[in-house]
């Protein structure tokens, strides 16, 4: 031993030290790697195409502790733009920021919110700019949200912020109440998620076109619950489709003692939240 | 006592005096030594700017909602934590070793009965206790900022609910959970820990190099680009897997990095944890060990290289 | 016949200065012995191997060739570390520790606690005059108070051998007449004292046996008596003497055929000694006042 001592060069020990460890501690690492990606603790590496994207800022990402300050100074700047109206440049932010932490379903909704109700709201009354080019860019900027919180969905799976906005999306600009009816079927069950999804992809479901049956069938099963039945819309709705439908007079839900306030008489529905449905 | 009795006992005095192999309390003196010399560096500065920080943070207004309010705040202070605790440990493990052998204290310290390895153990000691302290207030103040938040937010939440009757009870207690994921859990401790561990694990390497470097510019640089190295690990590996095919030596190049450099990236853990990911603690308790096997091999090595090092 | 505090025999040190051929002999085949209780001065000017011959004596380096022993130890011999008190050149202390503390840490390396370390710090701050000074920090001191604290350091765990590297280099004369002073005692106390020094006069004023080092090799060495007396030669010197008693002593001088008068004239005192005296009235004059 001390004959090797005298003989190798320490750096040369050394080196060939942390070699033999490092072979010994590699399947170690990787199966607590492994274990911590399936956690959700770590983020699986980035895909092919990811890496030979990556810009600086995203290199940046892999930095443990500056990935964090990193995207909260890009968030801050988005919100600068944000408040600037600079749609296209916060989208910009927020790709790099969704792409540093794409396991923080905040980034997710707030991108969704900005470009699908924000930046989509700003076009419908933007008068700097011709109807035209408005509506175009009404069209990308919602188009974009959609595809984003899909992107989302795809990274957090279980996610159910990232969908209620998107129901919103849907709902509010889109006008879409298929789709909406779906994305609110979709978060049912999912931790976090409003207890009146369940209820909401009833109501949304009824204004689908060739939806109604299905839509009275899940929103009766919902009535014979306790608990619904004392939501003040789920009656509203099952009136609505007993008339579309033309249920029979003996199978229809007893009348509404407040039928007379009842959102029918202005043609508006009010859901909870004090959104109106047309 | 004749002359001869009395020049035995002179003989044997000196070896009587057993030195054992490794003595933890001459460690822990140098370790009390290196707590007083960082503390009285004024490296207390540190935490009082971050304690500002992180009261400024969370005094701020980030716009949206209050659990996003909450994220941000409890992100921003976690990060900085955890950069505070890798940069502290880098630079200050850097500059004791070398000033002590430029100001010769080394000098007198080495020849008092004190084995190198002890002194190695004892600066890395110290650096680590001071560390751990200011982590820990760090997270006692992060942690009282984020329950002062958190509750005036639930207030504020509860509050305006109330002003809309249409809230019911259910969406009330859905939105405070939610507000509540969001703020402050214990778990968030076990964030701080991984910090600890990475910042160990960074000392140790500053100390290994420390030993061939002879200035503390050289250290700081080396270390932090081991750093940096250290955490492109990852990435490394899939574009080694990916990239099978293609040149030889490349791959041989990320292999030979990929076991000689630590896998900092693990210590990202305390990311998903503040994110809100569950603590998995037999996952900790490995990540404990695989620190622990770094701290030794790269103690030992510093030692081969400090054993024999001539001043 | 008792063992040596130091033995350094054959001792060869050679650094590599380039990456293969290159290098410098900084020490050269050196022998010598310091005795247990005797005041050994090594010296010889900057670069000559003086302080690596120190440092492989401390164990801080290893020996090319030759060894090193302190008190028939192995100077690589952690053991011999108990037995050992040093003292850099211009030492640095940890500056953001008091006197106090400083002692208090080096004690407790040695293995030095409680009641018998805090009476061994009194008795050291009190030895080296540095009582007034030990709740100050070490950044605070001067080099002559630095030096002190040091050589106290150095005796903390009292060692039977003191190793001193240039004790006395920029400190002031009062401040090195006190080291002096404090090496004196050493050696009345038993302690055997190795120091190193380019200042000749200073070397002279202490050791018993010096040995002079130059390019790496020991050039002379011996009793300071025998190497600076001048065999052939006498001094004498003469208080109140009138002009008549030395006319007379001339005369002898001639009449005596064989010896011949090299030089008279009035003894002149040192710079330093001047130096001393005056400050050491000053401070007397106002301590009266």
């Amino acid at each position: 031993m001390k004959f090797l001592l005298k003989k190798i060069p320490r750096f040369v020990l050394v080196l060939v030290a942390l070699m033999i460890f490092g072979l010994i501690r590699a399947p170690f690492e990787e199966r607590v790697r492994d274990e911590m990606i399936e956690a959700k603790l770590l983020l699986p590496p980035p895909a092919q195409d990811t890496i030979e994207n990556l810009s600086q800022s995203a290199l940046m990402a892999t930095l443990g502790g500056l990935r964090s300050l990193a995207a909260l100074y890009l968030s801050l700047g988005a919100f600068e733009h944000f408040s600037n109206k600079d749609w296209d440049e916060l989208r910009n932010s927020y790709l790099i920021i969704t792409s540093m932490e794409p396991r923080d379903e905040t980034h997710w909704v707030s991108v969704v919110w900005h470009l699908g109700i924000n930046a989509a709201a700003n076009m419908e009354i933007d008068r700097n700019l011709p109807m035209f080019e408005r509506k175009r860019r009404f069209n990308e900027y919602v188009t974009e949200a959609v595809a984003l919180a899909e992107k989302g969905i795809a990274q957090i799976p279980d996610s159910a912020a990232i969908r209620v906005q998107l129901a919103e999306v849907y709902r509010e600009k889109l006008k879409d109440p298929c789709a909406t009816a779906q994305t609110y079927k979709d978060m049912v069950g999912l931790p976090g998620a409003p207890g009146y999804a369940i209820r909401f992809y009833g109501y949304f479901l009824a204004d689908c076109p060739g939806k109604e049956q299905e839509a009275y069938d899940h929103l009766m099963s919902l009535y014979q619950v306790e608990k619904h039945r004392k939501k003040g819309t789920l009656p509203i709705k099952i009136r609505e489709l007993e008339e579309k439908l033309k249920i029979p007079q003996s199978e229809r839900i007893p009348p509404d003692p407040r039928s007379r306030r009842t959102p029918s008489e202005n043609g508006k529905t009010v859901l909870p939240g004090g959104i109106e449905l047309r | 006592m004749s002359k001869e009795s009395a020049e035995k006992e002179e003989r044997i005095a000196p070896a009587d005096r057993k030195v054992p192999l490794f003595s933890l309390g001459r460690a822990w003196i140098i370790a009390r030594g290196t707590v007083t010399q960082l503390i009285r560096m004024k490296t207390l500065y540190f935490l009082l700017a971050f304690a500002l920080i992180i009261v400024a943070f969370g005094n701020f207004s980030l716009g949206g909602t209050a659990a996003k309010e909450l994220s941000t705040i409890k992100r921003a202070c976690f990060g900085a934590m955890d950069s505070f605790a890798w940069m502290f440990a880098i630079i200050s493990t850097a500059l004791l070793i070398p000033r002590d052998q430029e100001d010769r204290t080394l000098y007198t310290i080495l020849s008092k009965p004190v084995r190198r390895m002890e002194y190695l153990v004892g600066k890395l000691i110290g650096v680590l206790v001071v560390i751990g302290v200011f982590l820990a207030l760090m997270f006692v103040v992060t942690s009282m900022i984020l329950i002062a938040r958190q509750s005036s937010f639930i207030g504020d939440e509860l509050s305006a609910m109330d002003q809309n009757s249409r809230m019911s009870q259910e969406q009330r207690i859905a939105q405070i959970e939610f507000i509540q994921r969001q703020g402050f859990r214990f778990e968030l401790g076990i964030s701080a820990i991984a910090s600890f561990l990475k910042a160990a694990v960074i000392a140790s390497v500053t100390i290994l190099l420390s030993t061939f470097a002879s200035s503390s510019l050289f250290t700081i640089v080396i270390s932090l680009l081991v750093f940096l190295i250290g955490h492109f690990h990852s990435l490394a590996n899939s574009f080694y897997k990916y990239h099978s095919g293609d040149n030889i030596i490349v791959q041989m190049l990320l292999k030979l990095v990929k076991i000689l450099i630590p896998d900092f990236q693990l210590y990202a853990f305390s990311e998903g944890i503040v994110m809100g990911g569950a603590v998995i603690y037999p996952l900790v308790w490995q990540m404990g060990l695989i620190t622990v096997g770094y701290l030794v091999v790269f103690l030992m090595l510093s030692a081969l290289i400090f054993v024999d090092k001539e001043f | 016949m008792s063992i040596p505090a130091v033995e350094v025999k054959n001792l060869t040190k050679v650094f590599r200065t380039g990456l293969y051929k290159d290098y410098v002999v900084a020490v050269d085949n050196l022998s010598f012995e310091v005795k247990a209780g005797e005041v050994y001065g090594l010296i010889g000017p900057n670069g000559s191997g003086k302080s690596t011959t120190m440092k492989v004596v401390l164990g801080l380096m290893a020996a090319s060739q030759g060894e090193a022993k302190v008190f028939g130890l192995d100077s690589g011999d952690i053991r011999a570390r108990h037995e050992i008190g040093f003292l850099p050149e211009n030492p640095y202390f940890y500056k953001h520790l008091t006197g106090t503390e400083t002692l208090k840490f080096y004690g407790k390396l040695c293995g030095i606690r409680g009641k018998e370390l805090k009476d061994r710090i009194a008795e050291l701050l009190e030895m080296v005059d540095l009582e007034n000074a030990a709740k100050r920090r070490l950044g605070g001191y001067s080099k002559g108070m630095l030096q002190r604290i040091g050589l106290a350091q150095a005796l903390i765990q009292r060692p039977r051998l003191v190793i001193l590297d240039e004790p006395t280099a920029g400190v002031d004369p009062m401040g090195s007449r006190q080291i002096r002073d404090l090496i004196l005692k050493l050696r009345d106390d038993g302690v055997t004292v190795f120091l190193c020094s380019h200042l000749l006069e200073q070397v002279q004023e202490v050791c018993d046996k010096v040995g002079i080092i130059f390019k790496g090799r020991m050039r002379r060495e011996g009793p300071l008596e025998e190497l600076i007396s001048i065999e052939d030669q006498t001094a004498m010197t003469l208080e109140h003497a009138s002009p008549e008693l030395l006319k007379s002593i001339s005369e002898l001088v001639e009449k005596d055929g064989k010896a011949r008068l090299v030089e008279t004239g009035r003894p002149r005192t040192t710079l330093e000694r001047l130096f001393i005296s005056i400050a050491t009235q000053k401070h007397k004059a106002s301590k009266d006042e």
